[in-house]
Parts: C-alpha cells; structure tokens; sequence
C-alpha cells in the first residue's frame, strides 16, 4: 500500500475531542488488541501448565490442552481482524509513516535515548503520538517483527502440534516433532518476557494510565505544553 | 577242424544240461512271487484318503480300520522304546483316545509312512531316533501331507522360528495338537486356556481375567449384550503366531472389532491418531499395568517398523556392535542411522518411540471401558515418565525384539532433538536447556521492569536533591 505524505494525512480525519484528545485507536484495533491480550496471557498460562504439569496442578492436563487449543484458535481468528484492518484501511501509515531508513533509525536511536536516560530527567517523548503515526521506531519495528514474523512462527507450529498426523508431512519437513516442539517453546520464552516489558512500557505514558485509557476508549489526550 | 565236426559236438554235450534245467524251474516255480514280483506299493499311498466317491470312501475307510486294528494289536499295549538320548519313547496308542480323535479314522501308516507294513522295524532293522524333540520335529511333515496350508502358516511363525533355532519349548504340531488324541477345533476355548496355557500360563491367567476372558466365560455376555469376545487365536492366530513386535499388527487386531476406536478417541483425545500410532491399546485400557517407553527404528520410505527383512541385517550387526553391557545410547543409535542412512543402508531410518506396557501379561490385562486411565499424567507428566523403563529396541532374525536399557536423561537432552526427532510427548520430555531460557525469560520480564522502574527512582530523587 502506498505511503501517503503525513502532511496530507494528518489533515484527512482527525478526531478530536472538545478536550482535545486525539483518536488513536480505531475500534477495530482496540478490539483486536485486548483479545489478543487476554489470549496471550491464557496461552501463556495454560502453556506454563501442559509444559510445568509436574509444578503446577491447576487444571489437567487435559483441560489445560483443549483450553490452549480453542484460545489459540481465537487468537489466530483475531489475527486476521488486525491483519485485514491494516492491509484495507488507511492506517497502515502507522507503521511506515514514511520509508526513510536513515530517519529511522536516527529517530529510533533518539527514542532508545529517551527510554534509557531522558525519560528519568522528565524529558518528553521524542516522538508525538498521532493517529496516522502512532508508534515511534522502536515499537514500529518491533511490532512488525512479532505480528508478522514471530506470532506467525507460533501460530504455524502450534497448528502442526494441534493435529501432528495431519501435519505429518510438513512436520517431517521441518525436522521433526521434537523441532517444532522447540521452536513454539522458544517463542514462548520471547512472549514471557515480551509481554511482561509490553504491559510495563504501557505504563511509561504522560501518565501511567494514558496508554491503557488509550487502548481501551481509543482516544489518548494531547500532550500538556 | 570242419564246421560239421563243431555241430555234432555241441548235440554230443545235452544230456547234463537237463536236469539242471529242472531244477532251474522247480526253483522258479518255488519263489515265483520273490523274483518276478512288482516293487512294493507305499502302504501309506494306498491308504491315503483320496477323493472318492461315497462308496469308494467308505470302503477306504474299511480298510483304514482294519489296517489300524492291526497296528493297535500290538501299540495298544505299553511298548517303550530307548532313543538315542537315553530317553523313553512309548509306543503305546491308547485306543479309545485315538479312534474318537479327529484322525480316528485315518490310516496310522498314513502319517507313518515310514512304517509300512512290510517294513515295520524289527529287532534286527530297528529304526534309530536321536531324541522325542527330534521324533516330533520330524513327524512336523506328516502333517504337511494333509494339512498344508496350515503348516505353510506355521512355518512362518515364531514358534517355526524358535524350533529352528534349536529351542526345546517351541512347539511344533503335536505339543498344541497331541500326537493321536487330535483334537476338533470346538476343543480350543478359552475356559481351559488349550493349548497356549501349558507355555503361557500366566498371560492366559491374566487373559481370563480381563474384559475379554471374563466375557468369553460367561457366554460372550457383556452388558447384557451378546458379543464374541475374542480368544487368544483370534488376536495371535493359530499358526502364523507372529512376535510381539513392533507396529500396529496387534493394533489392527484390536481394530478389527473395536472399528469404532479412531472416531470414539478423536471425539475427546487431542492428537487421536497419533496416541493411537504410539500409544499401545493395553497401556491406557489395562489400568494396573507399568509402562516402558521403548525406541524403535523406522523405516521413512516403507513406512514400517525395521523389521527382520535381509536388507537390514547388516544394520542391525552394527546395533549390536554399539551396544554396552546390556545398554545403548539412542544417540549412539542416531549417530549410526546417519551414518547408514549415507552408505549401506537402503533405507530412511529413524528412530521413534513408542508407549507400551512393560510385560506379556499386562498386555492381557485389558479391563473395561470404564476402568480405561484418561488421564495424561502417565505420559505427559515429567515427573511419572522418570518411572518408566526407556529402551531401544531391534528386531531379531525370528522377529522377536531384543530389548537394550537405555538412559532416560537422554530424553530430556539437547541431543533428542536429533536421536528421537519423530517423537516428543509434551511436558513428558522436555528440554533441560529449554526450562534454563523459561526461567532466564522470566527472570528478564521482572528484572528489566523493575531495573528500569529503579532507576528512574534513584536518578529523580537524584536529581530532586540536585534542585534542593
């Protein structure tokens, strides 16, 4: 999908509030988000429990299985609900507002800055939230690596290991059940600490609760000057 | 000397040559029958059963009785024979037993037929046997005669194998069947367990206890439902009793009645067909039993357990070579499958596991549906799988599996990625190096939260003291 010039978007369909919040996060997206969440954090848990049975004993093995299956069968269905907003709406732009590599890691290093020290000296964000440019570099990269790489990985090895004789072939391809087993593992470790420096960066926001608001009404409130 | 004087001489000479040839037919005359007579008929020819008519048979019949009276005039009486061995042969037939066997009216000659009667060992032709053994793996042929399709069978079955082998236990035709006391096949029922029960005594045991035996004794009656429940031929067959090997031949005997099993399992079982691939029937529907987690290799082309086949004998020499007092790296296994796999052998091979019951008669234990273990700790539990036996099995010549102890630590190594990469049971074996990333994963997901929420802490308050 083209790029479009963020002068021309930001003049196309800004909402804003009397209060003058900006709408950020569509409804769809926001949908798609806290599904994932809460399938994430189910996943995660009745992962912890199929693969810990011998640590853990809240619910049998059996349970814990059909449980991981159905939820990941959502999640994999809610995918598709951000994939298809993405790939038909214009707001693609949020994660290539422009396609400049030099910008961008000029502004991604400036963020990792703001992240590492300016943040404790009470700077601003280098990067101003705007719904046609909503991540800064380093989210922008980094959730294009995970919902187009890493979460795809998870979803094709957790389909293999759903129904292994059906997959049989495509199992062997790859090296084996024991291989497949161990890649959905280690993206399980990444999705561990993933979520958890996730959720906490959520709250590094003008205030702790600005990115969760956000995420929830879709609006996030304009920068106090 | 003229040719008239020769003639008259030779006339001069018949007055001696007469009476010789009196005396020459007197002599033929006498032993007519010895000298001219035809070559002996095999007696077991003539009195072996042929398609005849009603008639015909009955006279064949006739004279198979009177043949036999003859020979029990004298076997009906305790004879014994010394062998060879220093053993004791009895030569005694007990009459009643064999005229109401299924062979009461067939020739004795018929399946003797060495023994005909005009060349019956006598004192002076005694014919010499080495031992019983021997005697009974000889007279395996006779039965052939008739029974050909049947002794075809047997002679591919482990227990052919077993007496090629030079085992005194295995049995041959006469150990299931008797030797004159031949019984119909209505004899072989379950609730005296003949004739597997006189070798395997305690899986008939456990056999009469289980769904199946009980339900065979009490009239195939289960749930007030009529069923033929199965004996021991019905899953093993009669003569072409294979091992217990490798693969799904046992399986596919169980699915034989219980045709329903792949639906009923895949309607609650996660991966249905693969429990049912690699999870023996027993370990799940014999409750009581203990499990062993067996490697097995096979064969990616022919999509077969590496059986007893010539191609892989080379292979498995080298198996035996890798292994040490009793024990085989499945490593070591793999490491050898490579190096086949890229010379000698004529095959893909792998190696892959396989969840069975550690015994003969827990296999025969098999209870009802609802004793069945649903639960998956047995297998997917790390904790229970340090119970279970691990080893590496290889098919032997006879089809018999030879059976090596392993290291179960080497489940859980980095290396079964590659020695047993077709298997995995989740949360049963798992990748030590694996748990090492979970917990450094999760040790990250706090440390960096709480490192970055601290430092942030510790610079404003800093810098709140720079400001005072």
């Amino acid at each position: 999908m083209a790029t479009k010039n963020p002068e021309q978007v930001q003049l196309k369909s800004w909402k804003k509030t009397s209060d003058g919040e900006l709408y950020i996060n569509p409804l769809p997206v926001r949908i798609w988000h806290w599904l994932h969440a809460m399938g994430f954090v189910v996943l995660i848990l009745t992962g912890i429990q199929i693969r810990y049975t011998n640590l853990f004993n809240v619910l049998t093995f059996e349970t814990a299985v059909k449980t991981h299956n159905w939820v990941a069968f959502a999640v994999i269905a809610n995918y598709f609900i951000w994939l298809g907003f993405y790939l038909f709406s214009d707001r693609i732009t949020v994660y290539h507002p422009e396609l400049n590599p030099r910008k961008f890691f000029d502004k991604a290093f400036e963020q990792a800055r703001y992240y590492s020290y300016g943040i404790f000296k009470g700077e601003r964000s280098p990067h101003k939230v705007q719904p046609y440019d909503k991540f800064n570099p380093m989210q922008s990269i980094t959730y294009q690596i995970v919902m187009l790489l890493v979460v795809p990985v998870q979803f094709i090895t957790g389909i293999m290991m759903w129904d292994i004789k059906r997959f049989e072939s495509w199992i062997a391809m790859f090296g084996g059940i024991q291989v497949i087993d161990t890649v959905h593992v280690l993206v399980f470790i990444f999705f561990l600490s993933f979520t958890m420096i996730h959720a906490y960066m959520g709250a590094l926001g003008q205030k702790p609760s600005t990115h969760f608001k956000e995420m929830f009404t879709g609006f996030e409130e304009e920068y106090e000057e | 000397m003229t040719a008239s004087t020769r003639v008259s001489g030779a006339m001069g000479n018949t007055r001696p040559v007469l009476p010789s040839l009196i005396i020459f037919l007197i002599f033929c005359a006498i032993f007519n029958d010895r000298l001219y007579a035809q070559p002996v008929a095999d007696p077991a020819a003539e009195l072996a059963i042929t398609k005849n008519t009603p008639a015909d048979l009955g006279t064949q019949l006739e004279a198979n009785l009177k043949q036999n009276n003859k020979c029990l005039k004298c076997h009906s009486r305790e004879k014994i024979k010394t062998l060879e061995s220093g053993e004791e042969l009895s030569l005694q037939v007990h009459r009643d037993d064999f005229t109401s066997s299924a062979h009461g009216e067939i020739a004795c000659v018929s399946c003797h037929e060495a023994i005909g009667s005009r060349r019956h060992p006598s004192k002076k032709t005694n014919i010499t046997i080495s031992s019983r053994r021997d005697y009974s793996v000889e007279m395996n042929q006779s039965c052939r005669s008739c029974h050909d399709k049947k002794s075809t069978q047997y002679e591919g079955s482990i227990h052919f194998s077993m007496v090629g082998q030079g085992s005194e236990k295995a049995p041959v035709c006469t150990d299931c069947h008797s030797a004159h006391a031949v019984e119909t096949m209505t004899v072989y029922q379950p609730e005296t367990g003949f004739p597997c029960k006189k070798c395997h005594e305690n899986i008939f045991i456990a056999y009469a206890e289980s769904v199946h035996g009980t339900a065979r004794i009490s009239g195939n009656v289960i749930r007030d439902k009529h069923i033929q429940a199965p004996i021991c031929s019905d899953c093993h067959r009669s003569h072409e009793v294979t091992a217990v090997e490798i693969g799904d031949t046992l399986r596919s005997q169980c699915f034989g009645c219980h045709e329903n099993v792949p639906l009923l399992h895949s309607q609650w079982l996660p991966n249905a067909g693969t429990h049912l691939d690699i999870v023996s029937c027993a370990v799940c529907h014999a409750p009581f039993a203990k499990h062993r987690f067996d490697l097995h290799l096979y064969d990616n082309i022919a999509q077969v357990p590496v059986n007893q086949q010539e191609s892989y004998k080379l292979f498995q020499q080298q198996l035996q070579d890798i292994e040490v007092g009793g024990n085989v790296d499945p490593l070591a296994v793999w490491k050898l499958i490579e190096e086949s796999n890229e010379t000698s052998l004529p095959a893909n091979i792998s190696l892959r596991g396989r969840m069975e019951v550690r015994s003969g008669v827990w296999a025969h234990q098999i209870a009802s549906k609802s004793f069945a273990v649903r639960t998956c700790d047995s297998c997917h539990q790390a904790g229970n799988r340090q119970a279970l036996d691990v080893t590496v099995s290889v098919p032997q010549q006879d089809g018999r599996i030879q059976r090596f102890e392993t290291d179960r630590e080497e489940l859980d190594s980095v290396g079964a990625m590659k020695s047993i990469s077709e298997f995995f049971a989740i949360g049963g074996n798992k990748n030590r190096l694996l748990d090492i990333l979970v917990l450094l994963s999760l040790i990250i997901g706090v440390a960096i939260p709480v490192g970055h929420f601290t430092l942030g802490q510790m610079i404003k308050e800093k810098l709140d003291r720079g400001e005072q």
